[in-house]
């Protein structure tokens, strides 16, 4: 499998996932599977109403469980405010309750299921309020107001906010009227995407734990154990040391664990008995009370000449923030910066408004924004192609952005294989040989295609390695591995730097107390951001060690280099070396201290050029470093029932450089299948606020049976010199274009050209088929 | 809360009878995963694991096979003696779920639970079957289409519990098809169509179609069907009797599925399935 | 309070006696009283697969067996699978594929791949995609879950 890659080489390899061992048997710890002496266990009551105010509690009758050790409601809680972007979120309702299954109070008792005997006992007196239950409904005139604080709110950023609107951002390019103007063809769609769960198969949990001096031990379910801390000390108004965060193994976040989800709750009670305190939510309540993807409304239209140039684009969007902030400003600006798509449209004007409502609240999921827009604006790129009769790759190359592009509102491109990805695709995908007869009766064929790009860095980060006696190295980076590998991938980076095997790098588990800050696994960002700064913490490392073996070998440090295997060597004199081990003992007990690499960054890559672009309500000023991909599938759609399957996949990525190919692939695939549910069957839906179907036998997501076997994943590397050994990030960009190709192919398929997700077989039957007559029910 | 493990069938029925809040308890596939979420909380339950004569596939003298009603779906999926015309129930169990919940699920748990959308009640009511029910007054036996009586409701008075299936020998030469719509495998069906066809020559000589999770209970015309045997056929109007069942069903709207797209559906996959069968039948010949 | 009968079950291999109410799972029993954590609750409704294990030598949802109802029941957990700190060769065959990410539906995986190798020894891919339906994995997008078991089958990732 790797027998080509040099055995010395970690960057580059497959190697397996460090702690892959545990998982294969059943070892693994996660949160439910951690328990600590004298634990309590919790359970949450939640709010019955969309929006109502708290009038008051009785919770005599809870209290006198046998076996309940507190109740605490809104009024037992401090009344910080959290949020990433906005400070919004208390950390349990007060005063009033926003979304049905808010957390309105909290039970800890013996075992689970007396907390949630005792916490149906709990009595909230409340008076009903109006509740917003869709954007337009809060965009109307006189709308209830979901939060009459915001404009008192601390913001994160300069937000444009008024009544139910958080935020609204408008990012522009040229001028879109002299486009459209120059356009031969416009191409006008307005396209819908619902909320989507995320499912990780590990539902959120934590387990606090307060000591003698009242500092609380904290484990959860998370994505950054730096938000936890940040977001528990905001919101309980706790002084930061006086909280540690850390993490156990994580069944998957997707985004649903980057923010605060039982851990105020958790912590509260922890504190107020005394006792260890665990709580981990059922399926149901993970999917109503902890977050969803963010629903759009997209109004888009694109205008091409006749040859094909792409010369215009408009979009105007509506989030659906729900209840609380949460990550929702950045994604609605995100989104925003990516609905240009990668092509060079020279006029762009890029509009959207983001809206609280009385729902459970929206927040980061993989693509972040992305993929709504992407299922737009590639639908869009496909009709062009159909309206223009071309082949939509090759409408697709004339516009691709290259080489140094810029990306929308100006940032220049250090690394960009976009082109390459394309062209892999299409040969991968023979694309010029396919053929639409469908060898199964009753079974239409069709392929679709679409691109995608997504960032790789932002935010802060960093990475201290330390050379342990023996000449083994600890890495710690306060990175969070949520499954998709990380702590591999960045000790092959340390190991590679170091030129020392992968096995004597040990990755230390990220820990609010001595781990340097990390913003958090999400974004595609760790193996770029956390990445560059492994390997110029090893710099330093290397630096330091040569320094010290200069002395030991009685030469310059600029004349040794680095040996496989652990050793500090004379260039050019190959008996003239020293095993590491020797230098560290050196500087442990001699001379120098012991040697240790240090390396803090924040991405500052400036994301606009005021120069170019026009920009309003922005959350972000830097973020950027854009990894690339393509994606052709071939879809079979049931001419009798509009279902529709994908039988296969082709998928090129431009990652910069694969640290660990396989995890690329692992990535990919996943992304891929996670884009599919989202296409064809995902759909969390509410009936009044209330999530109707919770539970996974209503809410559906792919098996084995219905994710293609038949994927390929092609790497492209184009390095981004900033990068770790080229790397660029890759954890989301899999999903981005999944919902446009497939409903390119059901195009292709029946000429049905669907703008709602999913697309579900009725809404394609009902697209496939002329309107209904009575005729057809006599 | 008591579960109790009797040794034999008048044991169960006597513990059902004394204690009417209890329940029995078959796989467990359905009713621990309600006790699971609380929607039940039974007050004792009376598990019939250890019950002798309740599992398991025979033949009877006139041809009939009894499946008793501990009978996993992973059994009645495999059995080939389920075959013509009677395929369509191995074929309904094998789209049950998944594997796993196969090994658990039985016929006998999942006809009582009655879920309109289930894969059993179509295929049953489509092949004519009875059900033996025990009770404190004894057996009885009635037909599968008097069993389904509406939503998540069957015949069973309290204390009775469903024993055997029983499937009368298919017509010979008949040929089964099963077309379950559903989100992803596994799903419960959005629509789902029972169909059996013998023909001698080219006429049609057997025609049943049950149409299921379009209402509280299974869709069947016999009339309807009677007056299309003996067509020829390739004239045979099938979409009459799709549109017909379509008229009479009662589908709601669900997370699944629109009422309107049910009925859309029905008649487009009723002429699927009978396509099917006569691909099956002429391959047979 | 109910009666809380003592249930013997087998373990693993080992005999196991717990007194446990008629209405506690499978899962419940394995992972709180037996430290068991290698099945895990992710639905409690016998849809996601995390809490697969062999009960007398069939793959079943832990999550939908009521302990009291098993005894005497031969139950096998990942765990179980290969003690010792050897590995099974489903395994084996993960550790080759790199198919695993965050392992949270791992060890249900193991249990019915196990069972689908021992009852069809040369699946085809479609035939290996129909058997772990019942098992949903939200990280890998199966193909490298299915290439594990393909390549088990082969008689590949022999035990370590």
């Amino acid at each position: 499998m790797d027998d080509a890659i040099d055995p010395n080489r970690s960057v580059g390899r497959s190697a397996n996932r460090l702690e892959l061992r545990e998982k294969l048997t059943g070892q693994a710890k996660y949160i439910a599977d951690l328990s600590r002496p004298n634990m309590l266990h919790a359970a949450i009551l939640g709010s019955p109403h969309a929006h109502a105010r708290i009038l008051g509690y009785d919770t005599k009758a809870a209290k006198a469980v046998p076996g309940v050790h507190a109740v605490l409601t809104g009024d037992d809680f401090p009344d910080g405010r959290m949020g990433a972007f906005v400070k919004d979120e208390p950390p349990i309702a007060q005063g009033k309750v926003r979304f049905i299954g808010e957390p309105v109070a909290v039970v800890a008792a013996d075992d689970e299921a007396t907390a949630r005997r005792a916490a149906q006992l709990i009595e909230v007196e409340y008076e009903e309020l109006v509740p917003v239950l869709t954007p337009e409904q809060g965009l109307a005139e006189g709308a209830p107001l979901v939060h009459e604080d915001l404009p008192n709110y601390f913001m994160v950023f300069d937000a444009i906010r008024y009544g139910n609107v958080l935020s609204e951002t408008t990012l522009s390019e040229g001028d879109v009227a002299k486009g459209f103007a120059e356009a031969d063809i416009v191409v006008e769609g307005e396209y819908e995407t619902p909320a989507q769960a995320h499912v990780a198969i590990e539902p959120c949990g934590a387990l606090a734990e307060i000591d003698e001096q009242g500092r609380v031990t904290l484990w959860s379910a998370n994505q950054s154990v730096f938000r936890v801390q940040a977001n528990v000390c905001e919101s309980l108004k706790l002084p930061m040391p006086k909280l540690r965060s850390l993490t156990p193994r994580i069944g998957g976040g997707f985004g649903n664990k980057m923010e605060a989800h039982v851990q105020p709750l958790v912590v509260q009670l922890a504190i107020v008995t005394r006792r260890p305190v665990k709580l981990i939510l059922s399926r149901e309540e993970d999917t109503e009370t902890v977050r969803v993807r963010h629903p759009f409304r997209i109004r888009m239209r694109t205008g091409a000449r006749k040859d094909g140039t792409l010369v215009a684009r408009e979009i105007d969007t509506i989030l659906d923030g729900g209840a609380y902030g949460d990550d929702s400003p950045g994604v609605l600006g995100y989104s925003l910066l990516m609905s240009r798509g990668p092509y060079n449209i020279p006029h762009v004007k890029a509009h959207g408004r983001l809206v609280y409502t009385n729902k459970l609240r929206s927040g980061a999921f993989r693509g972040f924004g992305n993929p709504q827009v992407s299922f737009a604006g590639e639908s869009q790129i496909d009709e062009i192609a159909r309206r223009l009769d071309m082949d939509p790759i090759e409408l697709r190359l004339r516009n691709a952005v290259r080489g140094e592009g810029p990306w929308f509102l100006g940032q220049k491109l250090a690394s960009n294989g976009f082109v390459e990805c394309l062209e892999t695709m299409r040969a991968a995908a023979h694309w010029d040989e396919r053929r639409n007869s469908s060898p199964t009766p009753g079974k239409k064929r069709g392929f679709g295609v679409a691109a995608a790009a997504h960032i790789s860095g932002l935010l802060g980060t960093g990475a201290i390695v330390r050379l342990l006696e023996d000449g083994s190295v600890v890495l710690n980076t306060g990175a969070v591995d949520i499954g998709q590998g990380s702590d591999t991938i960045l000790a092959q980076i340390c190991a590679e730097s170091l030129k020392i095997p992968l096995d004597r790098v040990a990755v230390a588990s990220p820990d609010t107390d001595g781990s340097p800050y990390n913003w958090g696994t999400t974004a595609s960002r760790v193996t770029f951001t956390t990445g560059r700064s492994v390997a110029l913490a090893a710099a330093e490392v290397a630096k330091q060690i040569k320094e010290l073996a200069a002395d030991m070998l009685e030469c310059a440090a600029d004349d040794l280099e680095l040996r496989d295997g652990g050793f500090v060597g004379i260039k050019g004199v190959p008996e003239k070396q020293l095993p590491l081990f020797l230098v560290s003992i050196q500087a442990h007990w001699r001379r120098g201290g012991p040697i240790v690499g240090h390396h803090t960054w924040v991405f500052d890559r400036p994301t606009v050029d005021p120069k170019r672009a026009v920009v309003s309500g922005l959350p972000f000023r830097q973020i950027g470093v854009y990894s690339f991909a393509a994606l052709a599938v071939e879809v079979e759609v049931d001419a009798v029932t509009g279902k529709t399957e994908v039988v296969k996949a082709w998928q090129s990525v431009d990652v910069g450089r694969a640290i660990n190919p396989r995890s690329v692939e692992g990535q990919m695939d996943g992304g891929f299948a996670q884009g599919l549910g989202f296409a064809l069957t995902e759909e969390i839906v509410f009936d009044n606020g209330r999530v109707v179907n919770p539970t996974l036998m209503d809410y559906k997501v792919p098996t084995a049976k219905d994710v293609p076997f038949h994927m390929q994943t092609i790497i492209v590397e184009s390095p981004e010199p900033d990068g770790p050994f080229g790397a660029k990030g890759v954890g989301e960009i899999g999903l981005v274009p999944v919902p446009a190709a497939v409903a390119n192919a059901i195009a292709d398929a029946t000429g049905a050209r669907l703008r709602k997700l999913p697309m579900t077989p009725e809404r394609v039957l009902t697209e496939m088929l002329p309107p209904e007559t009575d005729d057809d029910a006599a | 809360m008591n579960l109790h493990r009797p040794t034999d069938l008048a044991d169960a029925i006597r513990l059902l009878a004394e204690m009417p809040e209890a329940r029995p308890l078959a796989g467990g596939a359905s009713l621990v995963a309600m006790m699971n979420a609380r929607i039940v909380e039974p007050a004792a339950l009376v598990s019939l694991a250890r019950v002798p004569g309740l599992a398991g596939i025979t033949e009877e003298q006139d041809g009939a096979l009894r499946i008793g009603a501990m009978t996993r779906h992973r059994e009645t999926a495999s059995d080939m003696r389920l075959t013509g015309g009677r395929s369509i129930l191995r074929r309904a169990a094998s789209r049950i779920a998944n594997p796993v919940v196969r090994n658990m699920g039985t016929i006998g748990g999942s006809i009582a639970l009655a879920d309109p959308a289930a894969d059993y009640p179509a295929a049953l009511v489509c092949l004519d079957a009875g059900i033996e029910i025990a009770g404190a007054s004894g057996t009885r036996r009635i037909a599968a289409k008097d069993f389904f009586t509406g939503w998540y409701e069957t015949a069973l008075q309290p204390g009775e519990m469903a024993v055997a299936v029983h499937l009368p020998p298919a017509p010979a030469g008949s040929v089964g098809a099963y077309r379950k719509l559903a989100r992803i495998a596994g799903d419960f069906a959005i629509v789902s169509v029972a169909l059996m066809l013998g023909a001698e020559g080219d006429r049609c000589t057997t025609l049943r179609v049950a149409v299921g999770a379009c209402g509280p209970a299974p869709l069947r015309l016999p009339e309807f069907e009677a007056k299309l045997v003996g067509r020829p056929l390739d004239a045979l109007d099938i979409g009459a009797l799709g549109r017909a069942l379509a008229w009479i069903a009662d589908p709601v709207d669900d997370v699944r599925a629109s009422a309107a797209y049910r009925r859309r559906v029905v008649p487009r996959l009723v002429t699927d399935a009978y396509e099917r069968a006569r691909r099956k039948h002429e391959a047979r010949r | 309070m109910s009666d809380r009968p003592a249930i013997t079950l087998t373990v693993n291999g080992k005999d196991c006696t717990v007194a446990v109410d008629g209405a506690e799972t499978l899962l419940e029993t394995l992972r709180d009283r037996l430290s068991l954590t290698g099945a895990k609750r992710g639905c409690n409704q016998g849809v996601c697969g995390a809490c697969t294990v062999m009960i007398d030598g069939r793959p079943m949802r832990s999550c939908l067996s009521l302990t009291a109802n098993c005894t005497g029941s031969d139950i096998v957990t990942v765990e179980g699978i290969a003690p010792n700190g050897s590995l099974g060769r489903m395994q084996a065959a993960l550790e080759e594929t790199g198919a695993v990410q965050c392992g949270f539906c791992t060890s249900g995986m193991i249990v019915t791949a196990e069972a689908l190798l021992r009852d069809n020894p040369h699946p085809s891919a479609a035939d290996v995609q129909a058997g772990l339906s019942g098992n949903l994995c939200r990280c890998s997008g199966y193909r490298m879950i299915v290439e594990a078991v393909l390549l088990a089958a082969a008689g590949g990732g022999e035990s370590a």
